[in-house]
Protein backbone atom coordinates (compact mmCIF):
# COMPACT_ATOMS: atom_id res chain seq x y z
CA UNK A 1 0.00 0.00 0.00
CA UNK A 2 1.11 3.30 -1.12
CA UNK A 3 1.83 6.68 1.48
CA UNK A 4 -1.48 7.68 0.12
CA UNK A 5 -3.57 4.47 0.61
CA UNK A 6 -1.96 4.54 4.71
CA UNK A 7 -2.79 8.17 5.24
CA UNK A 8 -5.89 7.56 4.00
CA UNK A 9 -5.96 4.15 6.14
CA UNK A 10 -4.68 6.35 9.26
CA UNK A 11 -7.33 9.00 8.76
CA UNK A 12 -10.45 6.38 8.68
CA UNK A 13 -8.49 4.38 11.76
CA UNK A 14 -8.89 7.98 13.93
CA UNK A 15 -10.78 10.51 12.39
CA UNK A 16 -13.96 8.50 11.83
CA UNK A 17 -14.53 6.40 14.80
CA UNK A 18 -14.24 9.69 16.65
CA UNK A 19 -16.85 11.36 13.95
CA UNK A 20 -19.39 8.80 14.71
CA UNK A 21 -19.25 8.70 18.44
CA UNK A 22 -19.62 12.85 18.20
CA UNK A 23 -22.82 11.97 16.12
CA UNK A 24 -24.33 9.61 18.65
CA UNK A 25 -23.41 11.62 21.08
CA UNK A 26 -25.28 15.06 19.65
CA UNK A 27 -27.82 12.72 18.55
CA UNK A 28 -28.69 10.89 22.51
CA UNK A 29 -28.23 15.09 23.55
CA UNK A 30 -31.21 15.67 21.37
CA UNK A 31 -33.06 12.77 22.53
CA UNK A 32 -32.52 14.11 25.50
CA UNK A 33 -33.92 17.23 25.25
CA UNK A 34 -36.91 16.41 22.80
CA UNK A 35 -38.51 13.35 24.44
CA UNK A 36 -40.45 14.93 27.08
CA UNK A 37 -42.22 17.53 24.90
CA UNK A 38 -43.47 14.09 23.00
CA UNK A 39 -44.33 11.98 26.52
CA UNK A 40 -42.94 12.91 30.29
CA UNK A 41 -42.19 9.33 30.61
CA UNK A 42 -39.67 9.21 28.46
CA UNK A 43 -37.35 11.48 30.44
CA UNK A 44 -36.77 8.58 32.81
CA UNK A 45 -34.58 7.30 29.94
CA UNK A 46 -30.98 8.51 30.07
CA UNK A 47 -29.52 8.40 26.91
CA UNK A 48 -26.55 10.18 27.31
CA UNK A 49 -25.60 7.77 30.29
CA UNK A 50 -26.21 5.16 27.22
CA UNK A 51 -23.72 6.11 25.02
CA UNK A 52 -20.82 6.83 27.84
CA UNK A 53 -21.64 3.39 29.33
CA UNK A 54 -21.05 2.34 25.75
CA UNK A 55 -17.61 4.27 25.32
CA UNK A 56 -16.51 3.24 28.63
CA UNK A 57 -17.36 -0.79 27.64
CA UNK A 58 -14.71 -0.30 25.30
CA UNK A 59 -12.31 0.10 26.83
CA UNK A 60 -11.74 3.21 25.82
CA UNK A 61 -10.91 5.37 28.99
CA UNK A 62 -10.02 9.03 27.46
CA UNK A 63 -13.06 9.19 25.44
CA UNK A 64 -15.20 7.53 28.18
CA UNK A 65 -14.08 10.50 30.53
CA UNK A 66 -14.28 13.23 28.02
CA UNK A 67 -17.93 12.21 27.05
CA UNK A 68 -19.21 11.76 30.18
CA UNK A 69 -18.63 15.30 31.14
CA UNK A 70 -19.39 17.02 28.33
CA UNK A 71 -22.91 14.92 28.22
CA UNK A 72 -23.14 15.67 31.91
CA UNK A 73 -22.20 19.36 31.28
CA UNK A 74 -24.52 19.79 28.44
CA UNK A 75 -27.68 17.86 30.16
CA UNK A 76 -26.96 20.21 33.43
CA UNK A 77 -27.15 23.23 31.40
CA UNK A 78 -30.84 22.68 30.22
CA UNK A 79 -31.89 21.35 34.23
CA UNK A 80 -33.10 23.02 37.03
CA UNK A 81 -30.24 21.58 39.08
CA UNK A 82 -26.59 22.39 39.39
CA UNK A 83 -24.20 22.46 36.37
CA UNK A 84 -21.31 20.09 36.80
CA UNK A 85 -23.42 17.61 38.73
CA UNK A 86 -24.27 15.42 36.14
CA UNK A 87 -20.76 15.95 34.48
CA UNK A 88 -19.42 14.75 37.38
CA UNK A 89 -21.73 11.45 38.01
CA UNK A 90 -21.38 10.63 34.46
CA UNK A 91 -17.56 10.73 34.83
CA UNK A 92 -17.11 8.71 37.97
CA UNK A 93 -19.37 6.15 36.08
CA UNK A 94 -17.54 6.09 33.00
CA UNK A 95 -14.69 5.67 34.85
CA UNK A 96 -15.72 3.03 37.15
CA UNK A 97 -17.10 0.72 34.11
CA UNK A 98 -13.79 0.90 31.91
CA UNK A 99 -11.77 0.07 35.13
CA UNK A 100 -14.43 -3.03 35.72
CA UNK A 101 -14.07 -3.95 31.75
CA UNK A 102 -10.17 -3.72 32.28
CA UNK A 103 -10.74 -6.25 34.71
CA UNK A 104 -13.76 -8.70 33.41
CA UNK A 105 -14.65 -9.34 30.11
CA UNK A 106 -18.08 -7.67 29.78
CA UNK A 107 -18.62 -8.04 26.32
CA UNK A 108 -21.44 -10.40 26.68
CA UNK A 109 -24.68 -8.44 25.64
CA UNK A 110 -26.23 -10.27 28.76
CA UNK A 111 -23.32 -8.93 30.79
CA UNK A 112 -24.20 -5.57 29.61
CA UNK A 113 -27.69 -5.67 31.35
CA UNK A 114 -26.70 -5.78 35.02
CA UNK A 115 -23.29 -3.43 33.87
CA UNK A 116 -26.38 -0.63 32.64
CA UNK A 117 -28.65 -0.85 35.51
CA UNK A 118 -25.56 -0.91 38.54
CA UNK A 119 -24.37 2.58 35.57
CA UNK A 120 -28.17 4.61 36.28
CA UNK A 121 -28.14 3.96 39.78
CA UNK A 122 -24.87 5.26 40.51
CA UNK A 123 -24.97 8.23 38.48
CA UNK A 124 -28.63 9.29 40.00
CA UNK A 125 -27.10 8.24 43.35
CA UNK A 126 -23.82 10.69 42.92
CA UNK A 127 -26.12 13.39 41.23
CA UNK A 128 -28.58 13.38 44.50
CA UNK A 129 -26.14 13.20 46.54
CA UNK A 130 -24.11 16.46 45.02
CA UNK A 131 -27.53 18.35 45.17
CA UNK A 132 -28.03 17.40 48.81
CA UNK A 133 -24.93 18.35 49.61
CA UNK A 134 -24.93 21.48 48.36
CA UNK A 135 -28.35 22.75 49.19
CA UNK A 136 -30.54 21.94 46.36
CA UNK A 137 -32.37 18.13 46.79
CA UNK A 138 -34.60 17.50 44.33
CA UNK A 139 -37.89 17.58 43.91
CA UNK A 140 -39.16 13.98 43.38
CA UNK A 141 -39.35 11.20 45.43
CA UNK A 142 -35.94 9.53 45.53
CA UNK A 143 -36.29 5.96 45.41
CA UNK A 144 -39.54 5.99 42.66
CA UNK A 145 -37.32 8.00 40.53
CA UNK A 146 -34.46 5.74 40.47
CA UNK A 147 -36.12 2.61 40.29
CA UNK A 148 -38.10 4.17 36.94
CA UNK A 149 -34.65 5.42 35.85
CA UNK A 150 -33.59 2.34 36.04
CA UNK A 151 -36.21 0.28 34.56
CA UNK A 152 -36.64 2.97 31.69
CA UNK A 153 -32.22 3.04 31.14
CA UNK A 154 -31.87 -0.28 31.36
CA UNK A 155 -34.53 -1.74 28.99
CA UNK A 156 -33.84 1.21 26.08
CA UNK A 157 -30.15 0.87 26.69
CA UNK A 158 -29.77 -2.59 26.11
CA UNK A 159 -31.71 -1.82 22.52
CA UNK A 160 -29.51 0.66 21.95
CA UNK A 161 -26.26 -0.74 23.18
CA UNK A 162 -27.02 -3.50 20.43
CA UNK A 163 -27.82 -0.65 17.32
CA UNK A 164 -24.56 1.32 18.65
CA UNK A 165 -23.05 -2.22 18.27
CA UNK A 166 -23.64 -2.53 14.84
CA UNK A 167 -23.08 1.17 13.99
CA UNK A 168 -20.22 2.12 15.45
CA UNK A 169 -17.99 -1.23 16.43
CA UNK A 170 -15.42 -1.86 13.97
CA UNK A 171 -15.17 -4.17 11.80
CA UNK A 172 -11.98 -6.07 13.15
CA UNK A 173 -13.05 -6.63 16.49
CA UNK A 174 -16.61 -8.40 14.81
CA UNK A 175 -14.01 -10.17 13.14
CA UNK A 176 -12.24 -11.30 16.13
CA UNK A 177 -15.32 -12.01 18.37
CA UNK A 178 -16.32 -14.17 15.16
CA UNK A 179 -13.15 -16.08 15.07
CA UNK A 180 -13.17 -16.62 18.80
CA UNK A 181 -16.24 -18.42 18.39
CA UNK A 182 -15.55 -20.44 15.51
CA UNK A 183 -12.72 -21.56 17.43
CA UNK A 184 -14.71 -22.80 20.50
CA UNK A 185 -17.20 -24.08 18.22
CA UNK A 186 -14.39 -26.03 16.70
CA UNK A 187 -13.13 -27.29 19.84
CA UNK A 188 -16.33 -28.49 20.94
CA UNK A 189 -16.99 -30.51 17.85
CA UNK A 190 -13.56 -32.19 18.22
CA UNK A 191 -14.38 -32.86 21.93
CA UNK A 192 -17.77 -34.65 20.28
CA UNK A 193 -15.80 -36.69 18.19
CA UNK A 194 -13.41 -38.01 20.72
CA UNK A 195 -16.56 -38.98 22.51
CA UNK B 1 4.68 -2.62 20.38
CA UNK B 2 3.87 0.90 20.18
CA UNK B 3 0.24 0.36 19.90
CA UNK B 4 0.86 -1.38 23.53
CA UNK B 5 2.86 1.84 24.85
CA UNK B 6 0.04 3.54 24.26
CA UNK B 7 -2.05 2.01 25.36
CA UNK B 8 -0.25 1.17 28.94
CA UNK B 9 0.00 4.87 28.93
CA UNK B 10 -3.65 5.60 28.75
CA UNK B 11 -4.45 3.34 31.66
CA UNK B 12 -1.26 5.08 33.22
CA UNK B 13 -3.05 8.21 33.28
CA UNK B 14 -6.28 7.72 33.50
CA UNK B 15 -6.75 8.02 37.05
CA UNK B 16 -5.27 11.37 36.35
CA UNK B 17 -7.93 12.78 33.56
CA UNK B 18 -10.32 11.30 35.87
CA UNK B 19 -9.28 13.36 38.97
CA UNK B 20 -9.01 16.29 36.68
CA UNK B 21 -12.27 16.46 35.00
CA UNK B 22 -14.06 15.55 38.65
CA UNK B 23 -12.39 18.61 40.09
CA UNK B 24 -12.95 20.73 36.86
CA UNK B 25 -17.30 19.64 37.80
CA UNK B 26 -17.12 20.30 41.63
CA UNK B 27 -15.51 23.98 40.69
CA UNK B 28 -18.37 24.64 38.16
CA UNK B 29 -21.15 22.83 40.86
CA UNK B 30 -19.48 25.07 43.61
CA UNK B 31 -19.45 28.35 41.60
CA UNK B 32 -23.57 27.68 40.21
CA UNK B 33 -24.37 26.75 43.97
CA UNK B 34 -22.97 30.00 44.77
CA UNK B 35 -24.40 31.64 42.11
CA UNK B 36 -28.09 30.56 42.67
CA UNK B 37 -28.09 32.20 46.07
CA UNK B 38 -27.33 35.25 44.45
CA UNK B 39 -28.21 37.25 41.24
CA UNK B 40 -25.54 36.60 39.10
CA UNK B 41 -24.99 33.22 37.60
CA UNK B 42 -22.04 33.85 35.27
CA UNK B 43 -21.79 29.70 34.66
CA UNK B 44 -25.60 29.11 34.09
CA UNK B 45 -25.83 32.03 31.74
CA UNK B 46 -22.75 31.09 29.96
CA UNK B 47 -23.33 27.47 29.66
CA UNK B 48 -27.39 28.17 28.45
CA UNK B 49 -26.25 30.76 26.58
CA UNK B 50 -24.15 27.78 24.19
CA UNK B 51 -27.00 25.79 24.53
CA UNK B 52 -29.87 27.78 23.37
CA UNK B 53 -29.26 26.52 19.85
CA UNK B 54 -29.24 22.49 20.67
CA UNK B 55 -32.39 23.44 22.56
CA UNK B 56 -34.10 25.30 19.36
CA UNK B 57 -32.92 22.34 17.28
CA UNK B 58 -34.45 19.79 19.73
CA UNK B 59 -37.78 21.77 20.45
CA UNK B 60 -38.22 21.77 16.44
CA UNK B 61 -37.65 18.13 16.16
CA UNK B 62 -39.50 17.22 19.57
CA UNK B 63 -42.27 19.40 18.48
CA UNK B 64 -42.52 18.24 14.96
CA UNK B 65 -42.58 14.61 15.88
CA UNK B 66 -45.19 15.22 18.62
CA UNK B 67 -48.14 16.83 16.14
CA UNK B 68 -47.14 13.67 14.13
CA UNK B 69 -48.26 11.60 16.20
CA UNK B 70 -50.94 13.53 17.71
CA UNK B 71 -52.42 13.66 14.62
CA UNK B 72 -52.47 10.15 13.88
CA UNK B 73 -53.71 9.69 17.09
CA UNK B 74 -56.67 12.41 17.22
CA UNK B 75 -57.66 11.03 13.73
CA UNK B 76 -60.98 8.65 14.83
CA UNK B 77 -61.75 11.55 17.00
CA UNK B 78 -62.04 14.50 15.09
CA UNK B 79 -65.06 14.22 13.49
CA UNK B 80 -67.16 14.00 16.91
CA UNK B 81 -64.51 16.82 18.12
CA UNK B 82 -64.95 19.02 15.15
CA UNK B 83 -68.71 19.18 16.03
CA UNK B 84 -68.48 19.86 19.88
CA UNK B 85 -66.40 23.37 18.48
CA UNK B 86 -69.03 24.38 16.01
CA UNK B 87 -71.49 24.21 19.47
CA UNK B 88 -68.24 25.93 21.94
CA UNK B 89 -67.61 28.43 19.57
CA UNK B 90 -71.34 29.46 19.54
CA UNK B 91 -71.15 29.50 23.25
CA UNK B 92 -67.75 31.03 23.22
CA UNK B 93 -69.24 34.45 20.97
CA UNK B 94 -71.76 35.05 23.04
CA UNK B 95 -69.71 34.54 25.83
CA UNK B 96 -66.94 37.08 24.01
CA UNK B 97 -69.67 39.34 23.14
CA UNK B 98 -70.57 39.75 27.21
CA UNK B 99 -67.24 39.83 28.17
CA UNK B 100 -66.49 42.94 26.01
CA UNK B 101 -69.58 44.81 27.51
CA UNK B 102 -67.81 44.04 30.78
CA UNK B 103 -64.70 45.02 29.85
CA UNK B 104 -65.57 48.63 28.47
CA UNK B 105 -67.68 48.92 31.97
CA UNK B 106 -64.49 47.57 33.58
CA UNK B 107 -62.20 50.07 32.13
CA UNK B 108 -64.10 52.78 32.37
CA UNK B 109 -64.86 51.95 36.58
CA UNK B 110 -61.02 52.12 36.32
CA UNK B 111 -60.78 55.33 34.78
CA UNK B 112 -62.82 56.66 37.10
CA UNK B 113 -60.56 54.96 40.01
CA UNK B 114 -57.67 55.74 37.94
CA UNK B 115 -56.27 52.43 38.92
CA UNK B 116 -55.23 51.38 34.91
CA UNK B 117 -51.19 52.26 35.67
CA UNK B 118 -51.54 49.93 38.60
CA UNK B 119 -53.49 46.90 37.02
CA UNK B 120 -52.08 46.61 33.50
CA UNK B 121 -48.71 44.59 32.58
CA UNK B 122 -47.14 44.80 29.80
CA UNK B 123 -46.45 41.11 28.14
CA UNK B 124 -43.48 39.38 26.44
CA UNK B 125 -44.64 36.61 24.39
CA UNK B 126 -42.31 33.64 24.34
CA UNK B 127 -41.68 29.85 23.08
CA UNK B 128 -40.94 27.34 25.38
CA UNK B 129 -37.89 25.69 23.44
CA UNK B 130 -36.95 23.13 26.48
CA UNK B 131 -37.99 21.01 29.14
CA UNK B 132 -35.98 20.08 31.56
CA UNK B 133 -34.09 16.75 30.44
CA UNK B 134 -33.54 15.24 34.02
CA UNK B 135 -36.09 14.32 35.64
CA UNK B 136 -35.63 15.58 39.07
CA UNK B 137 -36.59 19.58 38.29
CA UNK B 138 -39.44 20.93 37.36
CA UNK B 139 -37.99 24.06 34.86
CA UNK B 140 -38.63 25.30 31.17
CA UNK B 141 -36.73 26.93 28.91
CA UNK B 142 -37.77 29.95 27.05
CA UNK B 143 -36.76 31.69 23.74
CA UNK B 144 -36.54 35.35 25.83
CA UNK B 145 -33.60 37.08 27.21
CA UNK B 146 -32.47 39.92 28.78
CA UNK B 147 -31.90 41.36 24.91
CA UNK B 148 -35.57 41.25 25.24
CA UNK B 149 -36.00 42.96 28.54
CA UNK B 150 -36.71 39.68 30.59
CA UNK B 151 -35.27 40.20 34.33
CA UNK B 152 -34.94 37.34 37.17
CA UNK B 153 -38.20 36.63 39.34
CA UNK B 154 -40.39 38.07 36.20
CA UNK B 155 -43.79 36.15 36.25
CA UNK B 156 -44.48 33.86 33.25
CA UNK B 157 -48.27 33.37 32.60
CA UNK B 158 -50.41 31.26 30.00
CA UNK B 159 -54.09 32.47 28.65
CA UNK B 160 -55.07 30.00 31.42
CA UNK B 161 -53.21 31.09 34.40
CA UNK B 162 -49.73 31.14 36.15
CA UNK B 163 -47.12 29.28 35.00
CA UNK B 164 -44.07 30.06 36.68
CA UNK B 165 -41.06 32.52 37.73
CA UNK B 166 -37.91 33.34 35.78
CA UNK B 167 -34.93 32.01 37.74
CA UNK B 168 -31.83 32.17 34.94
CA UNK B 169 -31.66 34.56 32.21
CA UNK B 170 -29.35 34.49 29.42
CA UNK B 171 -28.94 36.88 26.59
CA UNK B 172 -31.46 35.30 24.44
CA UNK B 173 -33.17 32.39 26.28
CA UNK B 174 -34.40 32.31 30.24
CA UNK B 175 -35.37 29.44 32.67
CA UNK B 176 -38.45 29.40 34.12
CA UNK B 177 -39.13 27.31 37.50
CA UNK B 178 -42.73 25.81 37.01
CA UNK B 179 -45.00 26.57 40.01
CA UNK B 180 -45.53 22.90 40.46
CA UNK B 181 -41.64 22.83 41.82
CA UNK B 182 -41.64 22.71 45.71
CA UNK B 183 -39.34 25.71 45.59
CA UNK B 184 -41.81 27.54 43.76
CA UNK B 185 -44.10 29.74 45.95
CA UNK B 186 -46.99 32.40 45.73
CA UNK B 187 -49.30 34.53 47.71
CA UNK B 188 -53.25 33.42 46.72
CA UNK B 189 -56.71 33.52 47.68
CA UNK B 190 -59.65 31.27 46.94
CA UNK B 191 -61.93 32.89 44.86
CA UNK B 192 -61.72 36.82 44.54
CA UNK B 193 -59.68 39.51 45.93
CA UNK B 194 -61.15 42.04 48.34
CA UNK B 195 -64.02 39.20 48.43
CA UNK B 196 -62.77 36.19 49.99
CA UNK B 197 -60.78 35.87 52.89
CA UNK B 198 -59.61 32.29 52.19
CA UNK B 199 -55.96 33.77 52.21
CA UNK B 200 -52.93 31.13 52.22
CA UNK B 201 -49.91 30.61 50.08
CA UNK B 202 -49.05 27.90 47.48
CA UNK B 203 -46.15 25.53 47.05
CA UNK B 204 -45.62 23.21 44.42
CA UNK B 205 -46.29 19.27 45.22
CA UNK B 206 -43.80 17.79 42.03
CA UNK B 207 -45.03 14.33 43.12
CA UNK B 208 -48.38 14.74 42.13
CA UNK B 209 -48.19 17.46 39.58
CA UNK B 210 -50.68 19.56 41.75
CA UNK B 211 -50.31 23.00 43.60
CA UNK B 212 -51.09 22.76 47.13
CA UNK B 213 -52.30 25.40 49.17
CA UNK B 214 -51.23 26.08 52.72
CA UNK B 215 -52.26 28.60 55.43
CA UNK B 216 -56.13 28.90 54.88
CA UNK B 217 -58.10 29.07 57.66
CA UNK B 218 -60.70 26.30 58.58
CA UNK B 219 -63.50 28.51 59.10
CA UNK B 220 -63.06 29.93 55.51
CA UNK B 221 -65.51 28.04 52.94
CA UNK B 222 -63.57 26.48 50.60
CA UNK B 223 -65.05 23.66 47.85
CA UNK B 224 -64.12 21.74 44.87
CA UNK B 225 -63.60 23.52 41.74
CA UNK B 226 -63.34 27.08 43.25
CA UNK B 227 -61.00 29.43 41.44
CA UNK B 228 -57.63 30.32 43.32
CA UNK B 229 -55.96 33.51 42.44
CA UNK B 230 -52.70 35.47 43.26
CA UNK B 231 -52.64 37.87 45.77
CA UNK B 232 -49.54 39.85 45.00
CA UNK B 233 -47.93 39.40 48.48
CA UNK B 234 -45.12 37.85 47.38
CA UNK B 235 -43.24 40.31 45.96
CA UNK B 236 -43.28 38.09 42.50
CA UNK B 237 -47.02 37.70 40.85
CA UNK B 238 -49.04 40.44 40.57
CA UNK B 239 -52.44 40.22 42.13
CA UNK B 240 -55.70 39.10 40.23
CA UNK B 241 -53.97 36.16 37.90
CA UNK B 242 -55.35 32.55 37.80
CA UNK B 243 -53.30 29.61 39.77
CA UNK B 244 -56.21 27.38 39.03
CA UNK B 245 -58.65 24.97 40.44
CA UNK B 246 -59.44 23.48 43.47
CA UNK B 247 -59.38 19.53 43.56
CA UNK B 248 -59.05 18.21 46.50
CA UNK B 249 -60.05 19.92 50.02
CA UNK B 250 -59.31 18.36 53.55
CA UNK B 251 -61.41 20.78 55.53
CA UNK B 252 -59.44 22.39 58.35
CA UNK B 253 -61.10 23.01 62.29
CA UNK B 254 -60.82 26.68 63.53
CA UNK B 255 -57.29 25.62 64.77
CA UNK B 256 -56.29 23.96 61.93
CA UNK B 257 -55.92 25.01 58.33
CA UNK B 258 -57.42 23.53 55.43
CA UNK B 259 -55.63 20.78 53.26
CA UNK B 260 -56.10 21.81 49.82
CA UNK B 261 -54.95 21.01 46.16
CA UNK B 262 -54.69 22.86 43.12
CA UNK B 263 -54.96 21.79 39.34
CA UNK B 264 -52.54 24.67 37.53
CA UNK B 265 -55.05 26.77 35.37
CA UNK B 266 -52.04 26.67 32.87
CA UNK B 267 -51.45 23.06 31.12
CA UNK B 268 -48.17 22.57 32.40
CA UNK B 269 -47.25 19.46 30.84
CA UNK B 270 -47.95 20.73 26.76
CA UNK B 271 -47.02 24.43 27.21
CA UNK B 272 -45.58 25.90 23.78
CA UNK B 273 -46.26 29.59 24.08
CA UNK B 274 -46.35 31.71 27.38
CA UNK B 275 -45.86 35.57 27.51
CA UNK B 276 -43.45 36.68 30.04
CA UNK B 277 -45.26 39.67 32.50
CA UNK B 278 -42.69 42.81 32.54
CA UNK B 279 -43.91 42.71 36.06
CA UNK B 280 -41.37 44.40 38.86
CA UNK B 281 -42.91 44.28 42.13
CA UNK B 282 -42.50 47.46 44.40
CA UNK B 283 -39.77 47.30 46.23
CA UNK B 284 -40.82 47.14 49.92
CA UNK B 285 -38.87 48.41 52.93
CA UNK B 286 -37.35 45.81 54.84
CA UNK B 287 -39.14 46.14 57.82
CA UNK B 288 -35.98 45.32 60.17
CA UNK B 289 -33.87 47.90 59.17
CA UNK B 290 -36.53 50.59 59.86
CA UNK B 291 -36.66 49.46 63.65
CA UNK B 292 -35.22 52.21 65.98
CA UNK B 293 -33.36 49.14 67.81
CA UNK B 294 -31.79 48.41 64.53
CA UNK B 295 -29.97 51.77 64.40
CA UNK B 296 -29.21 51.58 67.74
CA UNK B 297 -27.33 47.98 67.51
CA UNK B 298 -25.57 49.85 64.60
CA UNK B 299 -24.41 52.69 66.31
Amino acid sequence: MGPIGDRQLAISNTIMPQLKIAAVLALSILLQLSLRVLWPPLSYIDFPLIVVVYIALQRDAWRALLVGTLAGIIVDASSGGLIGAGGFSKTLTAYIIYFAATKVNLENPLVRIPVLAAATVLDSTIYVFWHRLLGYPPVLPLMQTISYRLIATTIAGTLVLYMLDSLIADRSAQQRQFATRRRVARRSTGTLRRR
Amino acid sequence: MATVRTQREIRQKAPLWLIGLLLANVVIMAIDARDNQGQQQIVRVWTQTVATPVQNVSSKAGGATSNFFRQIFSFRSIAAENEQLKQRVTEIESELHNARLQAAENERLKGLLDLRNQSTYQTLPARVIARDPSVWFNTITINRGTSAGVKINMPVVSATGIVGRVITVSPWASQVMLVTDEKAGAGAVVGQLGESGALGSVRGRPDLGLIEMRYVSGLEKVTLGDFVMTTGQDGIYPPGLKVGEVVDVKNGTATQPHQILIRPGAGLDRLEEVAVLLYEAPQRTAPAQTLPNVEKKKQ
